[in-house]
Protein backbone atom coordinates (compact mmCIF):
# COMPACT_ATOMS: atom_id res chain seq x y z
CA UNK A 1 0.00 0.00 0.00
CA UNK A 2 3.01 2.22 1.22
CA UNK A 3 4.99 1.52 -1.92
CA UNK A 4 1.84 1.78 -4.23
CA UNK A 5 1.73 5.41 -3.02
CA UNK A 6 4.97 6.45 -2.77
CA UNK A 7 5.58 5.02 -6.54
CA UNK A 8 1.94 6.84 -7.69
CA UNK A 9 3.08 9.98 -6.35
CA UNK A 10 6.83 10.49 -6.95
CA UNK A 11 6.04 10.52 -10.63
CA UNK A 12 4.36 8.85 -13.87
CA UNK A 13 7.14 6.73 -14.45
CA UNK A 14 9.56 4.47 -12.48
CA UNK A 15 12.57 6.25 -11.45
CA UNK A 16 12.63 6.81 -7.77
CA UNK A 17 15.81 7.37 -5.35
CA UNK A 18 15.33 4.09 -3.54
CA UNK A 19 15.96 1.54 -6.17
CA UNK A 20 19.09 4.12 -6.78
CA UNK A 21 19.99 3.19 -3.58
CA UNK A 22 19.80 -0.45 -3.75
CA UNK A 23 21.43 -0.61 -7.26
CA UNK A 24 24.20 1.60 -5.99
CA UNK A 25 24.75 -0.48 -3.09
CA UNK A 26 24.61 -4.02 -5.05
CA UNK A 27 27.00 -2.86 -7.56
CA UNK A 28 29.73 -1.40 -4.71
CA UNK A 29 31.99 -4.47 -5.60
CA UNK A 30 31.99 -3.32 -8.90
CA UNK A 31 34.43 -0.60 -7.57
CA UNK A 32 37.01 -3.31 -6.86
CA UNK A 33 36.83 -5.44 -9.45
CA UNK A 34 36.72 -3.22 -12.43
CA UNK A 35 38.80 -1.29 -10.79
CA UNK A 36 41.47 -3.89 -10.94
CA UNK A 37 40.68 -3.65 -14.89
CA UNK A 38 40.90 -0.13 -15.02
CA UNK A 39 44.45 -0.35 -13.24
CA UNK A 40 45.48 -3.06 -15.96
CA UNK A 41 43.93 -0.46 -18.66
CA UNK A 42 46.20 2.38 -17.18
CA UNK A 43 49.37 0.40 -17.14
CA UNK A 44 48.96 -0.52 -20.91
CA UNK A 45 47.75 2.90 -21.91
CA UNK A 46 51.29 4.25 -20.29
CA UNK A 47 53.10 1.54 -22.32
CA UNK A 48 51.48 3.13 -25.31
CA UNK A 49 53.28 6.84 -23.69
CA UNK A 50 49.69 8.18 -24.37
CA UNK A 51 49.39 10.46 -21.28
CA UNK A 52 48.06 10.64 -18.32
CA UNK A 53 44.89 12.75 -19.25
CA UNK A 54 44.26 11.13 -22.57
CA UNK A 55 44.35 7.88 -20.72
CA UNK A 56 41.70 8.70 -18.20
CA UNK A 57 39.73 10.81 -20.90
CA UNK A 58 39.49 7.85 -23.18
CA UNK A 59 38.09 5.64 -19.80
CA UNK A 60 35.74 8.61 -18.95
CA UNK A 61 34.65 8.98 -22.64
CA UNK A 62 34.49 6.08 -24.33
CA UNK A 63 33.78 3.75 -21.17
CA UNK A 64 33.80 0.43 -23.05
CA UNK A 65 36.46 -2.21 -21.56
CA UNK A 66 35.81 -3.78 -25.01
CA UNK A 67 36.02 -1.47 -27.19
CA UNK A 68 39.20 -0.06 -25.27
CA UNK A 69 41.01 -3.12 -25.55
CA UNK A 70 40.83 -3.93 -29.15
CA UNK A 71 41.43 -0.44 -29.70
CA UNK A 72 44.45 -0.36 -27.59
CA UNK A 73 45.51 -3.60 -30.10
CA UNK A 74 45.32 -1.70 -32.60
CA UNK A 75 47.08 1.48 -31.78
CA UNK A 76 49.88 3.24 -34.00
CA UNK A 77 50.38 6.42 -35.19
CA UNK A 78 49.21 7.98 -36.82
CA UNK A 79 46.13 5.88 -35.35
CA UNK A 80 44.10 4.06 -37.92
CA UNK A 81 40.72 6.04 -37.11
CA UNK A 82 38.10 4.03 -39.19
CA UNK A 83 39.84 0.52 -38.47
CA UNK A 84 39.20 1.73 -34.73
CA UNK A 85 35.67 3.11 -35.43
CA UNK A 86 34.93 -0.20 -37.13
CA UNK A 87 36.13 -2.59 -34.27
CA UNK A 88 34.53 0.23 -31.93
CA UNK A 89 31.40 -0.28 -33.35
CA UNK A 90 31.13 -4.31 -34.32
CA UNK A 91 32.63 -4.75 -30.66
CA UNK A 92 29.87 -3.07 -29.15
CA UNK A 93 26.90 -4.16 -31.17
CA UNK A 94 25.78 -5.75 -28.67
CA UNK A 95 24.81 -1.83 -26.64
CA UNK A 96 22.14 -1.78 -29.61
CA UNK A 97 20.20 -5.28 -28.48
CA UNK A 98 20.68 -3.98 -24.55
CA UNK A 99 19.39 -0.81 -25.27
CA UNK A 100 16.36 -1.90 -27.60
CA UNK A 101 15.32 -4.85 -24.71
CA UNK A 102 16.07 -1.11 -22.45
CA UNK A 103 13.09 0.40 -24.28
CA UNK A 104 10.66 -2.39 -23.65
CA UNK A 105 11.72 -2.26 -20.28
CA UNK A 106 10.96 1.49 -19.58
CA UNK A 107 9.17 2.59 -22.59
CA UNK A 108 7.03 5.26 -19.92
CA UNK A 109 10.76 6.64 -18.75
CA UNK A 110 11.11 9.78 -20.78
CA UNK A 111 13.97 10.08 -22.69
CA UNK A 112 15.86 13.24 -21.12
CA UNK A 113 15.74 10.95 -18.23
CA UNK A 114 16.89 7.85 -20.07
CA UNK A 115 19.54 8.66 -22.52
CA UNK A 116 21.83 10.45 -20.50
CA UNK A 117 21.71 7.27 -17.77
CA UNK A 118 22.62 5.01 -21.26
CA UNK A 119 26.27 6.92 -21.08
CA UNK A 120 27.33 4.93 -18.70
CA UNK A 121 25.33 1.87 -19.93
CA UNK A 122 27.48 -1.76 -18.97
CA UNK A 123 26.87 -5.33 -19.22
CA UNK A 124 26.92 -6.09 -16.11
CA UNK A 125 24.47 -3.01 -15.11
CA UNK A 126 22.07 -3.92 -18.22
CA UNK A 127 22.29 -7.31 -16.33
CA UNK A 128 21.31 -6.80 -13.11
CA UNK A 129 18.51 -4.45 -13.71
CA UNK A 130 16.72 -6.71 -15.85
CA UNK A 131 17.51 -9.23 -12.99
CA UNK A 132 15.49 -6.46 -10.92
CA UNK A 133 12.76 -6.05 -12.92
CA UNK A 134 12.12 -10.13 -12.88
CA UNK A 135 12.05 -9.78 -9.39
CA UNK A 136 8.96 -7.24 -9.75
CA UNK A 137 11.33 -4.09 -9.08
CA UNK A 138 11.34 -2.27 -12.76
CA UNK A 139 13.17 1.32 -11.83
CA UNK A 140 15.16 3.31 -14.12
CA UNK A 141 16.71 4.58 -11.26
CA UNK A 142 18.60 1.13 -10.43
CA UNK A 143 19.95 0.70 -13.47
CA UNK A 144 21.97 4.67 -12.69
CA UNK A 145 22.57 3.52 -9.01
CA UNK A 146 24.14 -0.03 -10.32
CA UNK A 147 25.88 1.69 -13.28
CA UNK A 148 28.12 4.09 -11.24
CA UNK A 149 30.32 1.99 -9.13
CA UNK A 150 31.47 0.36 -12.14
CA UNK A 151 32.02 3.91 -13.88
CA UNK A 152 34.07 5.01 -10.80
CA UNK A 153 35.77 1.25 -10.52
CA UNK A 154 36.76 1.84 -13.99
CA UNK A 155 37.87 5.73 -14.62
CA UNK A 156 39.20 5.71 -11.67
CA UNK A 157 41.26 2.54 -11.70
CA UNK A 158 42.41 3.81 -15.03
CA UNK A 159 44.09 7.03 -13.34
CA UNK A 160 45.65 5.02 -10.98
CA UNK A 161 47.22 2.38 -12.92
CA UNK A 162 48.95 5.05 -15.15
CA UNK A 163 49.89 6.82 -12.51
CA UNK A 164 51.30 4.13 -10.03
CA UNK A 165 55.16 3.36 -10.27
CA UNK A 166 55.21 0.46 -12.23
CA UNK A 167 57.69 -0.11 -14.64
CA UNK A 168 57.28 -3.57 -16.35
CA UNK A 169 60.20 -5.04 -18.16
CA UNK A 170 61.68 -8.33 -19.38
CA UNK A 171 58.60 -11.11 -19.33
CA UNK A 172 56.29 -8.33 -17.15
CA UNK A 173 56.20 -6.24 -20.24
CA UNK A 174 55.06 -8.91 -22.51
CA UNK A 175 52.62 -9.80 -19.88
CA UNK A 176 51.72 -6.08 -20.45
CA UNK A 177 50.98 -6.16 -23.65
CA UNK A 178 49.29 -9.36 -23.95
CA UNK A 179 46.90 -7.69 -21.57
CA UNK A 180 44.21 -6.25 -24.18
CA UNK A 181 44.02 -9.91 -25.20
CA UNK A 182 43.46 -10.98 -21.97
CA UNK A 183 40.25 -8.45 -21.65
CA UNK A 184 38.82 -9.65 -24.87
CA UNK A 185 39.52 -13.75 -23.98
CA UNK A 186 37.65 -13.26 -20.51
CA UNK A 187 34.53 -12.19 -21.78
CA UNK A 188 34.92 -15.82 -24.02
CA UNK A 189 33.34 -17.87 -21.78
CA UNK A 190 30.38 -15.88 -21.79
CA UNK A 191 29.51 -15.50 -25.38
CA UNK A 192 29.84 -19.73 -25.82
CA UNK A 193 26.17 -21.04 -26.98
CA UNK A 194 27.06 -24.62 -26.46
CA UNK A 195 28.65 -27.10 -28.92
CA UNK A 196 26.68 -25.08 -31.84
CA UNK A 197 29.23 -22.41 -31.02
CA UNK A 198 32.25 -24.72 -32.37
CA UNK A 199 31.50 -24.28 -35.99
CA UNK A 200 31.69 -20.88 -36.69
CA UNK A 201 33.93 -19.83 -33.92
CA UNK A 202 36.42 -22.11 -35.90
CA UNK A 203 35.76 -20.41 -38.89
CA UNK A 204 35.59 -17.34 -37.18
CA UNK A 205 39.61 -18.18 -35.48
CA UNK A 206 40.62 -19.67 -38.63
CA UNK A 207 39.80 -16.60 -41.04
CA UNK A 208 40.71 -14.45 -38.37
CA UNK A 209 44.53 -16.25 -38.13
CA UNK A 210 44.65 -16.12 -42.23
CA UNK A 211 43.85 -12.21 -42.33
CA UNK A 212 46.46 -11.20 -39.86
CA UNK A 213 48.75 -13.59 -41.61
CA UNK A 214 48.41 -11.74 -44.79
CA UNK A 215 46.03 -8.48 -44.55
CA UNK A 216 47.06 -7.32 -41.20
CA UNK A 217 46.42 -7.75 -37.47
CA UNK A 218 44.25 -4.77 -37.67
CA UNK A 219 41.73 -6.58 -39.98
CA UNK A 220 41.42 -9.90 -38.53
CA UNK A 221 38.80 -9.68 -35.76
CA UNK A 222 36.23 -7.78 -38.38
CA UNK A 223 37.06 -10.35 -41.15
CA UNK A 224 37.46 -13.52 -39.22
CA UNK A 225 34.12 -12.67 -36.70
CA UNK A 226 31.96 -11.60 -39.79
CA UNK A 227 32.83 -14.72 -41.80
CA UNK A 228 31.62 -16.97 -38.15
CA UNK A 229 28.82 -14.56 -37.85
CA UNK A 230 27.95 -15.30 -41.80
CA UNK A 231 27.83 -19.06 -40.68
CA UNK A 232 25.92 -18.72 -37.59
CA UNK A 233 23.08 -17.28 -39.96
CA UNK A 234 23.98 -19.97 -42.77
CA UNK A 235 23.27 -22.74 -40.20
CA UNK A 236 20.27 -20.67 -38.51
CA UNK A 237 21.18 -21.46 -35.32
CA UNK A 238 21.93 -18.93 -32.34
CA UNK A 239 25.41 -18.75 -31.87
CA UNK B 1 49.47 19.18 -24.55
CA UNK B 2 48.10 15.39 -25.91
CA UNK B 3 48.41 15.24 -29.83
CA UNK B 4 45.71 16.65 -31.21
CA UNK B 5 45.18 13.15 -33.25
CA UNK B 6 44.31 11.40 -30.20
CA UNK B 7 42.08 13.72 -28.57
CA UNK B 8 40.45 12.88 -31.75
CA UNK B 9 40.33 8.95 -32.07
CA UNK B 10 38.54 9.65 -28.25
CA UNK B 11 36.34 11.38 -29.20
CA UNK B 12 35.10 9.71 -32.37
CA UNK B 13 35.23 6.40 -30.56
CA UNK B 14 33.34 7.87 -27.52
CA UNK B 15 30.41 9.39 -30.02
CA UNK B 16 30.74 5.65 -31.84
CA UNK B 17 30.03 4.08 -28.14
CA UNK B 18 27.42 6.39 -27.13
CA UNK B 19 25.63 6.48 -30.31
CA UNK B 20 25.56 2.49 -29.99
CA UNK B 21 24.22 2.81 -26.57
CA UNK B 22 21.19 5.27 -27.36
CA UNK B 23 20.81 3.59 -30.64
CA UNK B 24 19.18 0.39 -29.84
CA UNK B 25 16.64 2.41 -27.59
CA UNK B 26 15.83 5.13 -29.63
CA UNK B 27 15.50 2.45 -32.69
CA UNK B 28 13.92 -0.79 -30.33
CA UNK B 29 9.78 0.80 -31.78
CA UNK B 30 10.74 0.63 -35.35
CA UNK B 31 12.99 -2.36 -35.53
CA UNK B 32 11.48 -5.85 -36.10
CA UNK B 33 11.56 -7.92 -32.63
CA UNK B 34 12.34 -11.07 -34.69
CA UNK B 35 13.83 -11.55 -37.60
CA UNK B 36 17.69 -11.36 -38.67
CA UNK B 37 19.03 -8.24 -37.55
CA UNK B 38 18.50 -9.07 -33.69
CA UNK B 39 20.04 -12.89 -34.15
CA UNK B 40 22.91 -10.75 -36.13
CA UNK B 41 23.42 -8.31 -33.11
CA UNK B 42 23.19 -11.37 -30.66
CA UNK B 43 25.61 -13.61 -32.61
CA UNK B 44 28.56 -10.81 -33.33
CA UNK B 45 30.22 -11.01 -30.67
CA UNK B 46 31.39 -14.03 -29.57
CA UNK B 47 32.67 -14.47 -33.74
CA UNK B 48 34.57 -11.17 -33.43
CA UNK B 49 36.00 -11.69 -30.06
CA UNK B 50 37.42 -15.42 -30.66
CA UNK B 51 38.38 -14.12 -34.39
CA UNK B 52 40.70 -11.63 -32.10
CA UNK B 53 41.84 -13.50 -29.90
CA UNK B 54 42.85 -16.44 -32.59
CA UNK B 55 44.83 -13.60 -34.40
CA UNK B 56 46.25 -11.93 -31.05
CA UNK B 57 48.21 -15.32 -30.17
CA UNK B 58 48.97 -16.48 -33.67
CA UNK B 59 50.73 -13.09 -33.32
CA UNK B 60 51.60 -13.05 -29.32
CA UNK B 61 52.95 -17.10 -29.55
CA UNK B 62 53.25 -18.91 -26.56
CA UNK B 63 52.79 -16.18 -23.68
CA UNK B 64 49.95 -15.30 -25.66
CA UNK B 65 48.35 -18.86 -25.78
CA UNK B 66 49.37 -19.32 -21.94
CA UNK B 67 47.54 -16.58 -20.93
CA UNK B 68 44.95 -17.19 -23.12
CA UNK B 69 44.10 -20.16 -21.51
CA UNK B 70 45.00 -19.06 -17.96
CA UNK B 71 42.43 -15.89 -18.66
CA UNK B 72 39.66 -18.40 -19.91
CA UNK B 73 39.68 -21.07 -17.23
CA UNK B 74 39.47 -18.69 -14.31
CA UNK B 75 37.06 -16.45 -16.02
CA UNK B 76 35.15 -19.66 -16.36
CA UNK B 77 35.55 -21.25 -12.81
CA UNK B 78 35.35 -17.77 -10.75
CA UNK B 79 33.11 -15.76 -13.32
CA UNK B 80 35.05 -12.04 -12.51
CA UNK B 81 36.91 -10.62 -14.62
CA UNK B 82 39.83 -9.07 -12.75
CA UNK B 83 40.48 -12.58 -11.84
CA UNK B 84 40.25 -13.79 -15.55
CA UNK B 85 42.69 -10.96 -15.68
CA UNK B 86 45.28 -12.03 -13.12
CA UNK B 87 45.43 -15.54 -13.86
CA UNK B 88 46.07 -14.50 -17.52
CA UNK B 89 48.46 -11.93 -16.96
CA UNK B 90 50.55 -14.33 -14.53
CA UNK B 91 50.13 -17.18 -17.25
CA UNK B 92 51.97 -14.64 -19.73
CA UNK B 93 54.74 -13.37 -17.58
CA UNK B 94 55.46 -17.07 -16.83
CA UNK B 95 55.37 -18.67 -19.81
CA UNK B 96 57.80 -15.35 -21.06
CA UNK B 97 60.20 -15.85 -18.52
CA UNK B 98 60.53 -19.83 -19.18
CA UNK B 99 61.16 -18.79 -23.18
Amino acid sequence: MGMAMRIAISSTYPFTAMAFRRGFVSALPFIASNGIAGVVMGVAYRGLELGFVPAVLFSLVVYSATAQAVTLGLWALPPPIAAMVAACGATNARYLVMGAHLRQLFPDVPRRVILPILFLLADASWMMTVAEAERGRRDAGYLLGSSLPMAIGWIGGTALGYAAPLMPHGPLAIAAAFLPLAFVTALLPTQWRGWQSLMPWAVSAAVGVAVAGTIGQSWAMLIGGGAGTLVSVLRGGDA
Amino acid sequence: MPDWRILAVIVVLGAVSYALRTGGFLAASALPQGGLLPRLLRMAPGNLFIAFVAAGIWQGGLPSLVGCCGAVAAMAATKREWAALGAGFAGAAFASALL
